[in-house]
């Protein structure tokens, strides 16, 4: 269908002021790949008439919340049709006595966490761009940030859920309640497949108070291998953390400048925030500063109210947008939390071989490592099947201790050169049969899964 | 099937001592912790001790067309281990080895028939612990627990079984074996650990599972409130919840378990008590100390009749000693109770509980409740006598009505219990049949021949019919209670 006939054809579900075509489908490409055409439904019987559309002209159909994540997976085989999910941005339902909430999937999740706020709750979601991210895209990609380590991600959060399938039809799984073993627990299907089962049209979610008081405890130490031995003995401790992150130097500098506060050069840095009642808070940090000292921090940094907030605000949107977006790529390696140090040397090595510098962050006790590779500036560009490779060397090293590592975002030249997923085992043949039994045709997100979903 | 030519068939794959095929040894297998809506015996029970032989054993049920379930200790509350369809039960008991203990890394990796409290006997002298915790715990075994998303008091704060469930190793209907998630968080791909939690032995049989440990927590507080009215009760749960504390358990038991408690136990609640409410708290000594203080203002505001805070060990197993054993004391005042689990949300349980009063009422039964308050999961146990006439349909009436009031609030049939057979016909009263339909499309996905545990969870779609159940109608179904959709 040419771009114009497929807008008009939209304008008639969804309105013509909610429909974009040709030249201004530009923002929104997938790894090079423009659009035909964007339709931002308003309700659930609008995107439920978009999708009817689509499957009835077969129509490729990415869902796009505010596109935070949208570099993450394989190169799309087919872009037509970008279903913008911005309208749907209701908070349907929150009841604080219950500490659940209901919420269309395009909510900002800035705007959830101000309405919640004004109950004492929150929903402890903070992946990185979480200023703009929508509620669905953080489900869609089960992304996630440093308060994984005490709440979990989303697939811990979410207890109902209400999805669009390829040809049009609603279903829902789950219910408002925290405690459910009606049928099978469909919440766990769709939070992190990508959209390519279903869109995610609203979902209710289990939310936390939050604490009276939360104060962060900042170490440097002058090696990787004190910091991890500080960290071993914070997690094998009593003490409740709610964050508890590894920064390796490299990633350490330009954080600590955005809290303000002045790392010593080639310093690993350990941090740990404590929440709940002021004695609570203060006892623990007395703990962790103590464990701390003994493995030979060398500077440590105690914050509160802003300077906190800013540098959890970093630690979150890390890597910081940079230069050049050519030869970038970050990544995530799931390792056991002892095998985090070794991760993060592995990768400066082999980003070191082909040129590039790397820098880490870890949710260390969850063995989540972040990571991003770039040009040190000045520095020859690498080819991007180097890379490719370089990413492939890190990945047996990550898979020959039982971990996984999978790029999160890549220009689409070098993703050309690698499986973005990696293997996912025996497990592919069972996963491609659910792909077929929810979207026959492959109409959803057409090859951005694992193993070509 | 020429049965005897399977049972020698599977005694060359497990050993003859390990395949039960006498009618008189399958009774102990005719029925699981659901005992009074149908018994029916297995054609053969086999008892593997390998993820080898439970595929040999798969391969075979698929070569001869059999249904087969697995099953653990068989203490599951909805009758999902019962074979309704006839067939093979694979009992997992012999299966029951810990495979891996990593401290370190807070992970074990064990067999499905490990006994829940054995896991947590082996890690608890280094401070660590397995989470879930059924009712069942000393006798249910870990595969089970997968199978059923079991909870307890304490998934509260920590969550129930699938939050601590990182890896399986299953074995298809079709004998493939299949290695889901591991040690390691985020397997790339769909989370097929999590929808394997709780499927009921419909999607395959777990061999192998990797779970989470956790520490102990610094500190364990125990307190016991008991109130006049039971509204009063639920409200002070709603309270301390919207006061920002989470407590690991929060328990709540009514006037009918205190009468049946203070019978047999003579555990000294205080006159005039219709409702005792248990809270427990765990973390850092100062947390928990803060907590505590505001919870007993909370309970004095609302006028507590007395509030116990245990102070030793001791004192706080007194305190639950009357929790754990409320069910059996029902035993007392009833003959039969049929033992429901619905779900609502917390801040309805005042009108839920006073609308579970007028269920009772109309239906001239005792209905008695012990649950857990803090996640709105309902217990109530509906008491009858399966000797007289009329009394176990109006024990069904009153579930059915108690199953549709939670719905009515937005709540759930089940928190953890399961649908198995026993709300097989509510499920359509909960979702839709596209809903249902989404979910038949995971079980295709599994076992395509529809033969792993037939006749639960989903009910068969009238029109097409699963290939080894020929449609009967549930009891609740002829004694026209619920509708077949």
């Amino acid at each position: 269908m040419h771009s114009e006939h497929l807008a008009g054809r939209l304008a008639g579900i969804v309105g013509a002021d909610h429909v974009l075509a040709a030249e201004s489908c530009a923002p929104y490409t997938v790894d090079d790949r423009v659009a035909e055409a964007v339709a931002f439904p308003g309700d659930a019987q609008e995107l439920s008439a978009v999708m009817t559309l689509a499957s009835a002209e077969g129509l490729s159909v990415i869902p796009w919340g505010s596109g935070t994540q949208i570099g993450l997976g394989g190169v799309p085989a087919k872009v037509d049709l970008v279903v913008g999910l911005t309208r749907l941005n209701r908070i349907i339902d929150h009841e604080p006595g219950d500490l659940t909430a209901t919420f269309q999937a395009g909510t900002l999740l800035r705007e959830i966490q101000a309405s919640l706020h004004r109950s004492g709750q929150f929903l402890p979601f903070d992946p990185a761009g979480h200023e703009r991210a929508t509620i669905g895209g953080i489900l869609a990609t089960n992304s996630s940030g440093p308060w994984r380590h005490r709440y979990g991600t989303a697939r811990d959060l979410v207890i109902g859920i209400r999805v669009v399938h390829a040809d049009g039809t609603i279903t829902r799984g789950g219910a408002k309640v925290v405690k459910s073993v009606s049928g099978y627990d469909m919440n766990k299907l769709y939070v992190g497949s990508l959209g390519t089962l279903g869109i995610i049209l609203e979902a209710t979610v289990r939310l936390y108070p939050l604490p009276a008081v939360e104060r962060t405890w900042i170490a440097l130490f002058p090696t990787g291998e004190a910091a991890a031995c500080a960290l071993a003995q914070i997690l094998h401790s009593p003490v409740v953390c709610t964050r508890i992150e590894l920064l390796s130097s490299v990633a350490a500098q330009p954080i600590g400048e955005q809290a303000g506060c002045r790392f010593p050069e080639r310093s690993v840095a350990v941090a740990v925030s404590v929440g709940s009642v002021l004695e609570a808070v203060d006892s623990q940090i007395a703990v962790i500063e103590q464990l701390c000292r003994q493995e030979g921090a060398v500077t440590e940094f105690l914050l509160e109210g802003n300077a906190q907030d800013s540098f959890w605000k970093a630690v979150c949107d890390f890597p910081a947008p940079s230069g050049n977006a050519r030869s970038r790529v970050t990544l995530k390696a799931s390792v056991l939390p002892t095998d985090v140090l070794d991760t993060i040397c592995h990768a400066e090595t082999t980003a070191h071989r082909l040129g590039l510098e790397s820098a880490a962050i870890a949710e260390a006790g969850c063995g989540i490592v972040r990571l991003c590779w770039a040009g040190a500036p000045g520095a020859a560009e690498p080819d991007p099947i180097t890379i490719a490779k370089g990413i492939d060397d890190l990945r047996s090293r990550v898979a020959r201790r039982g971990g996984s590592l999978v790029v999160l975002s890549a220009p689409p030249e070098i993703k050309a050169g690698v499986d973005v997923w990696g293997p996912v085992g025996t497990a592919l043949p069972l996963m491609q049969a659910l792909k077929r039994q929810f979207d026959p045709h492959g109409r959803l997100n057409p090859g951005r899964f694992v193993g070509g979903i | 099937m020429d049965k005897n030519r399977v049972v020698r068939e599977l005694a060359a794959i497990v050993g003859r001592e390990w395949v039960i095929s006498d009618p008189d040894e399958l009774t102990v297998y005719e029925c699981d912790g659901m005992t009074f809506l149908g018994r029916t015996p297995p054609d053969i029970v086999v008892l593997p001790n390998s993820t080898a032989q439970v595929v040999e054993v798969v391969k075979l049920c698929d070569r001869e067309r059999l249904p087969f379930l697995p099953r653990g200790a068989g203490t599951g509350l909805s009758g999902g281990a019962i074979a309704v369809a006839g067939g093979v039960i694979i009992g997992l008991n012999r299966m029951n080895r810990i495979l891996e203990i990593d401290l370190a890394n807070q992970r074990a990796v064990v067999e499905p028939g490990l006994v829940n409290l054995a896991l947590t006997q082996a890690v608890q002298k280094h401070g660590h612990y397995f989470a879930p915790d059924p009712a069942s715990q000393a006798a249910s075994s870990i595969g089970g627990n997968v199978a059923e998303n079991a909870g307890g008091p304490h998934c509260l704060k920590y969550g129930t079984t699938t939050m601590h469930i990182l890896g399986l190793e299953l074995v298809l209907a079709s004998g493939e074996i299949v290695q889901l998630g591991g040690k390691t968080l985020d397997c790339p791909g769909y989370d097929l650990t999590g929808l394997f939690t709780g499927s009921e032995g419909t999607l395959g049989i777990a061999t192998k599972v990797t779970v989470r440990l956790m520490r102990q927590a610094e500190a364990v507080k125990t307190l016991l409130a008991s109130f006049r009215a039971i509204d009063t009760a639920s409200e002070v749960v709603s309270e301390i919840i919207a006061t920002g504390i989470i407590p690991s358990a929060m328990e709540m038991m009514d006037r009918h378990i205190i009468r049946a408690l203070e019978e047999w136990l003579h555990i000294g609640y205080p006159e005039g008590a219709g409702a005792v409410l248990l809270i427990e708290l765990d973390g850092p000594v100062a947390e928990i100390e803060a907590q505590a203080g505001q919870i007993e203002q909370i309970c004095v505001r609302h006028g507590a009749l007395d509030l116990r805070i245990a102070r030793d060990e001791q004192e706080r197993a007194l305190l639950w000693r009357g929790r754990k054993g409320a069910v059996a004391a029902v035993g007392r005042i009833t003959h039969d109770f049929y033992l429901q689990d619905g779900v609502v949300p917390r801040t309805t349980l005042p009108q839920v509980l006073r609308e579970v009063d007028a269920v009772a009422q109309r239906n001239a039964v005792v209905i008695a409740n012990v649950f857990h308050a803090g996640d709105g999961n309902l217990h109530p146990l509906i008491c009858f006598d399966s000797r007289r006439d009329g009394e176990l349909q109006r024990a069904l009436t009153a579930g059915s009505e108690i199953m549709r009031l939670c719905l009515s609030v937005g709540g759930s049939i089940t928190g953890e219990h399961g649908i198995g057979m026993e709300k097989i016909d509510f499920i359509p009263l909960m979702y839709s049949p596209d809903d249902l339909e989404a979910m038949r499309r995971v079980r295709a996905a599994f076992d395509s021949s529809s033969r792993c545990n037939p006749g639960k969870l989903l009910p068969a779609a009238r029109s097409c019919g699963e290939t080894h159940v020929s449609y009967r109608p549930h009891r609740i179904e002829r004694e026209g209670l619920a509708e077949r959709y």
